[in-house]
C-alpha cells in the first residue's frame, strides 16, 4: 500500500467513525463558504453598478444644481470654457425638499422630489424608459409620470399605478407610465427624480423651486472639488452674489462612493461573519484533533508499530479535514449560485441602479483557497502532536496525559450538588478546550448582542431614530414669507389648543462656510437649545453665547475637532471666530449641521432673523388636518395659492384668485416679500396685497426623515436578525461538536459513573454545566465588546441608546441557549451502555 | 441460610448480531441470599458476566424478571436503574475503571456523593476505609496512573462499598492483578463478607472462588450445579479446596 493510500484509509475511517461531528463541521464550512463567497460576489457585483451606470445611464459625471434666482445664462458658458471640462450642458428641473404623497394605504408620507420634463431628461441622462404600456396607452394618459427604478423596487409601484402628490390642500394625481435608471435622486432615501409631461411641469413649477442643472464631464472626476470651487467662485464674481453658498452639487467621486456605500457595508458585515465562522471552524478542528489523539492514542501506537509514520498519521488528520472542507466548499459554492443573484438584486435595490452582475469564478476560488489554506495549516499544526507519541509511549496512553498540579474543586469540599462540583472540575480539567470555546462564544455573543442593540434601536420606531437625527423633528416646519412674522406667529400659534409648542428657528436658505476645512455647514439656530427636543449632545454642552457653536460628531471626528477648539465661520466675506462647546449625533444631512444660537447667527449675519417655526402638536392632533386650521387662520400658503383652480366663484373672486396666483408666483420665483395690486374693472377697483400670505410652505419634515430612515431601519433590522440567527447557529454547532467530542473522549468515564448510579440526565447536566463558566465569561466579555462597539458606531452616526435591562435579558437568554444546546448536545450520553462498556 | 435479597424468574438474555441470535442466559431461576459470598463460575461464554450485569441492574433482561427483595427491577428505565444501583449496589471491575482524571480521594467521593450528601462523617468514613485497605494518606492525592494495579483495585473496592450497598458485585476483581495483589484484594473481600456484606463475584480462578461460601456453576446460560461451603477461614483450607475441585470436576471444569 502506498503512503497516500494509507493516509486516505486512515482519514476515511475517521470520517466514518464520527459522522455527526463531520456533518456539523461540513455545515460550518458550508456556511462560511456561502457567506464569504456570496458576499465577495456581491461586493464585486456592487462594484459593477457604477461602471454600468456610467456606461448606460450617465451622460455627465458632475452636476451642479443652482436655484433659479441665482442662475445666470452665462454660467453655462463659463463652465464650458474651462479647459478641464470636456463636455457640458444645462437643463431645468424643479426641486422640493419635502413633498407629501399618498402611500399604498392612503396615508400622507413625505419625500424629497425633483421633476423634469422629457426634454430636460434627455439633455441630462442616457437612460431609457422601461414600460409595459404601448405608445397609444401612454398617449391616452392625462398625467403620466416616469419614476426611478427605486420607486418600483423599494416602494413597490407598478406601471399603471396612481401616484398622488399633495401640495398644501391640493392633490395632484399621476399615473405611472414607466420606470428608468435615474442618476441623481435615485432612492427614497435621497429623493426621487420624476419625469412629467410639459403641461404638468408648468403647473408644478409655479409652486416648487426651479433649479438649473449644470452638468459636465471632467475626465472621470479629475477636476474634482478644485474645479467646482473655482467655477463657483467665478459664478459669484460674475453675478456679484453668493451663488456658491446656495448650490447643491453631486460630483463624480460622490456618485462613485455613494452609490453602493450601503451595499458595501452590508456585504462587508457578512464577510466579517464568515471570518467569525472560520475561526470557529479552526477551534473546532483543534478540539476534535486533540480529543481524537487522546481517544485513539493506543490505536495510534498500534498503527505506528505496524509501520505507519507519525507523518502518515498527521497527514491523515489533515486529509480528513481537507475532505470535510472540500465537501463544505462544494455545497457552499452551490449555495453561492443560489444566493448571489439575491445579493446582486439587493445591491441594485439599495443603490437604485441596474448592474452587470453575474457570478464569476474568482471570488469563489479566492474564498475556497482561503478556507482550504486556513484549515490545512490549523489541522497540520494540531495533528503534529502525534510526533510526541512513539509506539511505547502511545501504548501507555501517553505521558503527561493527566495534570498533576493543584487539585481543583476537591470533592471533599462539596457543599451542595456533586454534579455542579464535578462540572466545575471538568471545566478546569478541559481548560484549554474551554479557552477556545470562550473565544468562539465571545465572538458570537458580541455579534449577537451588538445586533440585538442595533435591532432594538431601529425597531423602536421614530422616537428612537429621532434621537440620532441631529435635527428637530417637529410635527410641522412652517417657513414664513417674511421673517418679521416669525416671532409673533410663533407666540400666536402657541395659544392654539392643538399646539404644544412653536419655536422660531432658521430655515434652510443659508449655508455657512468653514474656510479652514473647506466645509459648507447648514445652520440650525435657536434662541436657546434648551427648547429643542431632538438635538442631543454626545459630548460637551449646548451653545449659550454668541461666540459658541456645536458641530456633529461625524464632522468632529473627520476634521479632528475637540470641545474647546476655535473655528472660523464665514458668510458673504464676513468671518468670525467661534468656540466649539460640544458635538451632536446626527444621521442626517451628511453630518454638515451647525448648531448655533440666534445671537451667534446675528454676529455673523447681522440681518439674520428666523424665518421658520418648528411646530409641535399635542398628542392626538392630526398634522394633516391641522394644515386646514392653519389655512383658515392665516390664509393659503404660497404653495396653495399658486395652484388655485381657475374659473370658480364670482367675477371679482376669480380676479382676486388670479391676482393671488400671480403674487404667489412672484414671491415664490422672485423672492419678494411684499406685493400689492390694484385692478380696475369698470367702476370698481379691486385691491389687494401679499399681506394675506404669511406662510411660504409647510413641511412635514419628520415625514421626510421617516421615509429616509424607514428603509434603512428595515434593512438594518433584517440584517441584524439574520446575523443574530447565524451567530446562534454557529454557537449551536460549536457546542454540539464540543459535546460530541467530549462524550467520545470520556465515554469510559461516563460509563463508570453510570455504573456507580449517576443517571444519564445527571451526567448531561454535568456536561452542560461544564461549559457554563466559559459561556458566562464569553457572554460578559462579548457584551462589553458589543457595548463598546455600539458606542464607537454611535459616535459616528448618532446616539444609540442601549437599554441595559434588555441587554442583560438578552445575555440571560444567550446563556440559557448555550445551556440548552449543550444539554441537548450531550444527549448521546444516554446511548452509553454500562454493560457494553464493561464487556468491551 | 439467609433470606433471598435478589432472585430471578425465567431470566433470559439474548444478543442479536447481524441477524444471528445468541441466547446467553436461558430461563434462569436463581436466588442470591443475604450475607452470602456467592461465586459464579463457568467456562468462557457460559454467561457469567451477563448474569452478573443482569442481576445488578447494569443491563436489562430480554425476558423474565429480576427481583430485588419484592421489587421487580426488570422493567425499570435506565435512569431508575441508575438510582437503584446507587442505593443498593457496589461494583468492583476486572479493569478497575478508576476515573483517571481524578485523584484517589475524589474517586472514592465520586461514588459516595452520588448517593449521600457530603458531611464530615462521610469524609471520615472514606478516609477510614482507605486506611483500612492499606491506602495511606500520602496516596490520596495521587492519580490512578501513579498507583500499582493492586492499589487501584483497593481504591475501587472502597469506592464500591462507601455507600454500604446491599450487594457488592465483583467481576473477576483479581483478573488483572499479580498474585500478591490478588491476595490482598481477596482478603478485603473476605473481611467484608465476615462483617455481613452480601457479595456476588464472577471468577474462573479456583483460589478466588475459595473465598466464597456458595459457588454456582453456569454452563450454556443455565445453572448446572451449586456448591456450598462454610465461610472462608472457618474450615480446613485443603479440605475446602478439594471439595470445590471435586465439584468443579463434576461440572466438567
Amino acid at each position: 500500500m502506498t503512503a497516500m493510500e494509507k493516509i486516505l484509509r486512515l482519514s476515511w475511517a475517521n470520517i466514518r467513525k464520527h459522522k455527526l461531528e463531520t456533518a456539523a463541521l461540513v455545515v460550518l464550512v458550508t456556511l462560511c463558504m456561502l457567506l464569504m463567497g456570496s458576499a465577495l460576489e456581491g461586493i464585486k457585483g456592487a462594484k459593477s453598478i457604477f461602471p454600468h451606470l456610467m456606461e448606460h445611464t450617465c451622460r455627465y459625471e458632475n452636476h451642479i444644481f443652482i436655484p433659479d434666482e441665482y442662475y445666470k445664462e452665462a454660467f453655462a458658458d463659463i463652465l464650458a470654457s474651462d479647459e478641464r471640462v470636456s463636455d457640458a450642458a444645462h437643463a431645468e428641473v424643479i426641486y422640493s425638499m419635502s413633498t407629501d404623497y399618498l402611500d399604498d394605504e392612503g396615508k400622507e408620507q413625505a419625500l424629497t422630489m425633483c421633476f423634469s420634463t422629457g426634454y430636460s431628461h434627455e439633455i441630462l441622462e442616457l437612460s431609457e424608459i422601461e414600460t409595459t404600456l404601448s405608445d397609444e396607452e401612454i398617449a391616452a394618459l392625462e398625467h403620466p409620470i416616469y419614476m426611478p427604478y427605486a420607486a418600483r423596487d423599494s416602494m413597490g409601484y407598478k406601471v399603471g399605478d396612481d401616484f398622488d402628490m399633495i401640495f398644501g390642500t391640493r392633490r395632484f394625481s399621476f399615473v405611472i407610465a414607466g420606470f428608468y435608471d435615474a442618476i441623481l435622486f435615485d432612492t427614497p432615501g435621497v429623493g426621487l427624480k420624476m419625469i412629467v409631461s410639459d403641461q404638468d411641469y408648468h403647473l408644478l413649477e409655479a409652486i416648487i423651486d426651479k433649479y438649473t442643472v449644470l452638468a459636465y464631464n471632467d475626465g472621470q472626476g479629475k477636476g474634482g472639488d478644485k474645479l467646482l470651487e473655482e467655477t463657483l467662485r467665478e459664478f459669484d464674481e460674475y453675478s456679484n452674489s453668493n451663488v456658491s453658498d446656495n448650490v447643491m452639487s453631486a460630483l463624480y467621486k460622490d456618485l462613485k462612493e455613494g452609490i453602493t456605500y450601503d451595499t458595501d457595508v452590508l456585504l462587508k458585515i457578512l464577510v466579517g461573519m464568515a471570518v467569525l465562522i472560520i475561526i470557529a471552524v479552526a477551534i473546532m478542528i483543534r478540539f476534535r484533533i486533540a480529543g481524537d489523539i487522546k481517544d485513539q492514542i493506543v490505536n495510534i501506537g498500534v498503527l505506528e508499530a505496524m509501520g505507519y509514520t507519525s507523518k502518515n498519521i498527521t497527514l491523515s488528520y489533515v486529509l480528513e479535514y481537507l475532505l470535510i472542507t472540500v465537501a463544505g466548499i462544494i455545497i457552499g459554492t452551490a449555495g453561492c449560485f443560489l444566493v448571489s443573484p439575491a445579493f446582486f438584486r439587493t445591491g441594485e435595490i439599495m443603490s437604485g441602479h441596474l448592474s452587470d452582475s453575474r457570478i464569476t469564478a474568482k471570488p469563489l476560488i479566492v474564498t475556497a483557497v482561503i478556507i482550504i489554506a486556513f484549515v490545512t495549516v490549523i489541522s497540520f499544526l494540531r495533528a503534529r502532536a502525534v510526533r510526541k507519541f512513539p509506539p511505547v509511549q502511545a501504548f501507555r496512553k501517553g505521558q503527561g496525559d493527566h495534570r498533576f498540579g493543584r487539585e481543583h474543586f476537591p470533592l471533599r469540599k462539596t457543599k451542595s450538588s456533586v454534579h455542579l462540583r464535578l462540572a466545575m472540575k471538568g471545566f478546569v480539567q478541559n481548560f484549554k478546550q474551554n479557552l477556545g470555546l470562550t473565544v468562539c462564544i465571545t465572538a458570537a455573543s458580541a455579534a449577537i448582542v451588538f445586533c440585538f442593540i442595533i435591532f432594538t434601536f431601529f425597531s423602536g420606531g421614530m422616537s428612537a431614530i429621532s434621537k440620532s437625527s441631529g435635527i428637530e423633528l417637529s410635527d410641522m416646519k412652517i417657513t414664513l414669507i417674511n421673517p418679521t412674522d416669525t416671532k409673533w406667529l410663533a407666540e400666536e400659534l402657541e395659544t392654539l389648543p392643538e399646539v404644544r409648542k412653536a419655536t422660531p428657528t432658521s430655515g434652510e436658505s443659508i449655508m455657512i462656510n468653514m474656510p479652514e476645512k473647506k466645509q459648507v455647514l447648514l445652520p440650525t439656530a435657536f434662541t436657546s437649545f434648551d427648547v429643542t427636543e431632538n438635538i442631543f449632545t454626545s459630548e460637551g454642552r449646548y451653545p449659550q453665547h454668541d461666540n459658541e457653536i456645536m458641530l456633529t460628531n461625524m464632522l468632529g471626528k473627520l476634521d479632528g475637532f475637540s470641545t474647546g477648539d476655535s473655528v472660523t465661520l464665514e458668510y458673504n466675506g464676513v468671518k468670525r471666530q467661534y468656540i466649539i462647546t460640544g458635538f451632536v449625533t446626527s444621521l442626517t444631512n451628511g453630518g454638515i449641521n451647525l448648531y448655533i444660537t440666534e445671537d451667534g447667527m446675528k454676529r455673523l449675519i447681522p440681518t439674520y432673523a428666523p424665518d421658520t417655526i418648528e411646530l409641535y402638536l399635542k398628542d392626538g392632533v392630526d398634522a394633516d388636518e391641522f394644515k386646514y386650521t392653519l389655512t383658515d387662520r392665516y390664509g393659503r400658503s404660497i404653495a396653495d395659492a399658486g395652484n388655485a383652480a381657475d374659473g370658480e366663484g364670482s367675477y371679482e373672486d376669480r380676479i382676486r384668485a388670479e391676482a393671488e396666483k400671480q403674487i404667489a408666483e412672484i414671491i415664490a420665483n422672485q423672492g419678494g416679500n411684499h406685493v400689492e395690486y390694484a385692478i380696475q374693472s369698470g367702476d370698481t377697483v379691486i385691491k389687494g396685497s401679499s399681506s394675506g400670505f404669511i406662510i411660504d410652505s409647510v413641511i412635514n419634515l419628520s415625514g421626510v426623515i421617516k421615509t429616509q430612515l424607514a428603509g434603512m431601519a428595515k434593512a438594518i433590522s433584517a440584517l441584524t436578525t439574520v446575523l443574530m440567527l447565524l451567530s446562534a447557529l454557529v454557537v449551536m454547532i460549536i457546542l454540539f461538536i464540543l459535546m460530541e467530542s467530549s462524550i467520545r473522549r470520556q465515554r469510559k468515564e461516563f460509563g463508570v459513573m453510570k455504573s456507580m448510579g449517576y443517571t444519564s440526565r445527571e451526567l448531561m447536566l454535568q456536561l452542560a454545566f461544564r461549559i457554563m463558566p466559559a459561556a458566562v465569561i464569553s457572554v460578559a466579555v462579548g457584551t462589553a465588546f458589543s457595548v463598546i462597539a455600539v458606542k464607537l458606531f454611535a459616535s459616528f452616526i448618532g446616539v444609540i441608546e442601549t437599554n441595559m435591562a434588555a441587554v442583560f435579558f438578552m445575555d440571560a437568554v444567550l446563556l440559557l441557549f448555550c445551556f440548552l444546546c449543550a444539554y441537548a448536545g450531550a444527549r448521546k450520553i444516554k446511548k452509553i451502555s454500562v454493560y457494553e462498556l464493561m464487556t468491551e | 441460610m439467609g433470606t433471598a435479597v435478589l432472585h430471578t424468574e425465567k431470566l433470559c438474555k439474548t444478543f442479536s448480531n447481524g441477524g444471528f441470535q445468541q441466547h446467553v442466559i436461558k430461563n434462569l431461576d436463581i436466588e442470591i441470599r443475604e450475607k452470602d459470598f456467592t461465586v459464579i463460575m463457568g467456562a468462557s461464554g457460559s454467561g457469567k458476566s451477563t448474569l452478573l450485569y443482569a442481576l445488578s441492574g447494569m443491563d436489562k433482561p430480554t425476558l423474565g424478571k429480576v427481583f430485588f427483595g419484592k421489587e421487580d427491577i426488570s422493567d425499570y428505565s435506565n435512569d431508575r436503574l441508575a438510582i437503584f444501583r446507587r442505593k443498593n449496589c457496589g461494583f468492583v471491575f476486572q479493569s478497575i475503571y478508576l476515573l483517571e482524571n481524578m485523584n484517589v480521594f475524589d474517586n472514592v467521593m465520586t461514588g459516595a456523593l452520588v448517593a449521600q450528601k457530603n458531611s464530615p462523617e462521610l469524609i471520615k468514613k472514606a478516609e477510614d476505609l482507605l486506611i483500612k485497605v492499606g491506602i495511606n494518606k500520602e496516596t490520596w492525592k495521587k492519580y490512578p496512573n501513579q498507583l500499582s494495579g493492586g492499589e487501584c483495585q483497593r481504591v475501587g473496592i472502597v469506592r464500591a462499598v462507601i455507600n454500604e450497598p446491599a450487594i457488592l458485585f465483583a467481576d473477576e476483581p483479581t483478573g488483572s492483578l499479580n498474585s500478591a495483589s490478588s491476595r490482598d484484594v481477596l482478603d478485603i473481600f473476605t473481611e467484608l463478607h465476615s462483617k455481613g456484606q452480601s457479595i456476588v463475584m464472577v471468577t474462573h480462578d479456583i483460589r478466588t472462588a475459595l473465598r466464597g461460601n456458595r459457588v454456582i456453576f453456569l454452563s450454556d446460560g443455565s445453572v448446572v450445579g451449586e456448591h456450598e461451603m462454610p465461610p472462608y477461614g472457618t474450615d480446613d483450607l485443603k479440605k475446602r479446596r478439594d471439595g470445590l475441585q471435586d465439584f468443579l470436576d463434576r461440572m466438567g471444569w
